[in-house]
């Protein structure tokens, strides 16, 4: 599969070269016409890319905005924007859902087996970004702390390079950076357009030393799409000579010396085939530690969701009892708990729960003891239900036999109406149980990487979502199958006689 | 001895007994008749405390418990009053969760701090008098009726009281049964409990009590008379 890139990349190089500015300058017919291209990009990724004006957001913008119109002017058709997920763009594209992604890629050789990529429209750096009082300078005083990036990005793969640290990872810039603000994390990295368009949303933060690496921005295309590619890069081409892209980098504060490098890569004609390219990790070795993650990633799930449960139980029994036996204005403060957590998602409560409320000091926590709350919060509404159907299906005869034997209320409700509630109960909170392993994946938003999650960037940085896919499951009903099993042991000794 | 004076019961307009007296001599059987729906069920739930009357005053040696006391003092007679009388009921209602030993040990020792051991020897022994000692470990739930209803005879003796309430204990069970259950009683009766029966059997009313009340039937009177 390599070795036919590098044929075709060659061919590409011989035919720019020896046909220039003939069919190679021009879009494909099929786009011609269409008159339209659509173009991806994920407006949550935030500035400068592509997101939504603070002033009016109904409006987007972005420095890849610009670009696009730009180009769009410069091909004569429109480019309609088309909203993906950032880790699943290259993946998007493979499947058709657009013709081109432009949102800030940088062409690793992951992608470059799903997608074929233009000469670079940007060069970057990577900057280390940390608050105004921290002592930290350089990524090497990172030792030992939690340093934020987004996934699947050169930051990312930095910081994993680099050891030492722990990466926390995001899916948007603007949380990666509260949570330098709130403390939470030593430090964040990131592309330095990025740096440089939150810096200014977030005054208590600084850059940390001098910017380092250099990576490209490029368009990536489908791999079968020479032609397309062509005619983009010769845009790209155009947009730099005639000063386009050098305005629109000016605008947004992008602009820098590094740049110039665009204008040479452009005319020495596809030395773009090389940029980016890195060692390609051996495939076999890596399967192993794909396993090694997910299994990892599985046990947090298994944690967080045995946590979780632990709480739903405890708080669900307690509330149905308050429901049940409480005063009145009791039972209404628990009818508004069940209806509030049940009537909304569970991961809006995440986001406010870890975000909002991690705005007071006090009140922080880390991301997975949130979620393991959260978790826990919502599914006690859901418990106190069951557990309210199931005592009041216990018969009166019950209760009135206990009493007439001379038990408490208390006594009668501990000794002869929960054990027979909790045991009714069981099938239905099993079933709750077994959805919580699945539903835990959610704690994903707030940055805790599980079973999920590892699978989503595993599976988008090598597009190998079918075996990834595959064993993620397998490991899922490696937690459930044995739980509903247990539960049926138990329901069998619940029920079964001693003798 | 227990002592009802004036007692009166009313649901929704309809008034189930009024005026009505009755003493249950100590170490005395009294078997109760009447048709269904006369409130013969309801008579015995109100000497367990189970319901409360309307009108009248219950008495069981030194403890009185009039109409309209304060619900906290009446909760407290209520109790007292139950460690001295036991209920059978119609339906059994053993505890599904507790096997055969367990169903008897529980009111002595969660409700009365019966040392466990000793309750435990204590239920052993009530089971085999009630013939049902080799099912201890058993659930409720595979039990007959007659065998249900000797262990929930056994349960209410475990609390120790002077009287024992059996609403319909024979109703439910096929004549062989019902025989077993007959000679558990008749073996309490020879031990000098108090016994308050409920029973429309008539062969059963006369080999079991020393007298037979008839609950008016619904419609008349609407008074419990004494024959
Ligand atoms: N909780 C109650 N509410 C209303 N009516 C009741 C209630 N309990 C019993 N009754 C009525 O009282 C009458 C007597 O019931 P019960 O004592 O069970 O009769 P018996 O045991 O003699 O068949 C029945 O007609 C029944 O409808
Ligand atoms: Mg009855």
């Amino acid at each position: 599969m390599r070795q036919l890139s590098a044929l075709l990349l060659g061919a590409t190089l011989v035919t720019a070269q020896s046909a220039p500015g003939v069919d190679a300058n021009r879009l494909p017919s099929r786009y011609v016409e269409r008159a339209t291209v659509r173009w991806a990009s994920d407006a949550e990724g935030g500035a400068p890319f592509v997101f939504a004006d603070p002033a009016d957001p109904s409006r987007e913008v972005g420095f890849e905005v610009d670009l696009a119109a730009a180009m769009a002017d410069d091909l004569g058709v429109r480019f309609e924007r088309v909203q993906t997920p950032w880790e699943n763009l290259v993946q998007a594209l493979d499947r058709g859902d657009c013709d081109v992604a432009i949102n800030g890629l940088e062409p690793t050789p992951e992608r470059r087996r799903i997608a074929r990529f233009t000469r670079p429209y940007y060069v970057f750096m990577q900057q280390l970004v940390v608050r105004e009082d921290s002592a930290i300078r350089a990524l090497d005083d990172c030792s030992g702390l939690r340093v934020g990036c987004l996934g699947q990005s050169v930051s990312h793969t930095e910081l994993l390079r680099r050891g030492g640290v722990e990466p926390v990872v995001y899916t948007e810039s603007a949380r990666s950076f509260l949570e330098v603000e709130n403390g939470r994390n030593a430090a964040v990295l990131c592309d330095l357009p990025i740096a440089v368009a939150q810096l200014k949303l977030f005054p208590r933060l600084r850059a940390a030393g001098e910017p380092f690496g250099r990576d490209y921005y490029a368009i990536a295309v489908r791999l079968d799409e020479r032609d397309l590619q062509l005619a983009l890069d010769a845009s790209v081409a155009r947009l730099w000579h005639n000063g386009s892209l050098e305005r629109i980098y000016r605008k947004w504060s992008m602009h820098n010396e590094a740049q110039g490098e665009i204008g040479a890569l452009s005319q020495s004609g596809g030395e773009h085939g090389q940029v980016g390219d890195a060692p390609i990790t051996d495939k076999e070795s890596r399967t192993g530690s794909e396993l090694g993650l997910l299994l990892a990633a599985a046990a947090k799930t298994i944690g967080i969701s045995c946590g979780a449960f632990a709480i739903a139980v405890a708080l669900g029994l307690a509330l149905a009892l308050a429901r049940q036996f409480g005063p009145r204005p009791v039972r209404w403060l628990v009818i508004c708990y069940v209806e509030a957590f049940r009537g909304t998602p569970v991961l809006v409560q995440l986001l406010f729960l870890y975000y909002g409320l991690g705005q007071w000091e006090a009140l922080q926590m880390p991301a997975w003891l949130a979620g393991v709350i959260g978790l826990g919060l919502n599914y006690a509404a859901y418990e106190s239900e069951v557990y309210r159907g199931a005592i009041s299906a216990i018969p009166r005869g019950q209760t009135e036999a206990a009493s007439a034997l001379g038990l408490s209320g208390a006594e009668t409700l501990r000794f002869v109406v929960l054990p027979q509630a909790l045991r009714l109960s069981l099938p239905a909170s099993t079933n709750d149980f077994v959805a919580l392993f699945k539903d835990s994946a959610v704690v994903m938003v707030i940055s805790v990487v599980e079973l999920g999650k590892q699978y989503q960037m595993l599976a988008s940085a090598t597009g190998r979502f079918v075996p990834l896919g595959l064993l993620t499951c397998a490991l899922y009903l490696a937690m459930s199958v044995p739980l509903a099993w247990l539960a049926r042991r138990l329901e069998r000794s619940l029920d079964g006689d001693k003798a | 001895m227990i002592e009802v004076r004036g007692f009166m019961k009313a649901y929704a307009g309809r008034t189930l007994f009024a005026g009505f007296d009755s003493t249950f001599e100590r170490g005395k059987s009294t078997v109760i008749t009447g048709k269904s729906g006369s409130g013969k069920s309801t008579l015995l739930r109100i000497l367990n405390r189970l319901e409360r009357q309307d009108e009248g005053t219950l008495r069981i040696g030194d403890l009185e418990i009039p109409a309209n006391l304060p619900h906290a003092e009446w909760r407290r007679r209520a109790h007292a009053l139950r460690r001295r009388v036991g209920m059978v009921f119609q339906g059994y209602h053993l505890f599904p969760h507790l096997d055969v030993l367990q169903n008897v040990t529980l009111a002595p020792v969660r409700a009365f701090g019966v040392d466990p051991r000793i309750a435990e020897q204590r239920g052993l022994e009530l089971l085999s008098a009630v013939g049902m000692d080799g099912a201890r470990d058993r659930r409720p739930a595979r039990l007959s009726g007659g065998e249900s209803q000797r262990v929930a005879i056994a349960r209410a003796l475990a609390t120790e009281p002077e009287a024992l309430l059996l609403d319909e204990p024979t109703s439910a069970l096929d004549p062989r049964s019902t025989e077993d259950v007959v000679r558990v009683i008749e073996g309490l009766r020879a031990k000098g409990l108090t016994l308050v029966i409920v029973t429309h059997h008539q062969e059963l009313a006369r080999r079991l009590g020393d007298r037979v009340v008839e609950v008016g039937a619904v419609g008349d009177s609407g008074s419990l008379h004494r024959l």
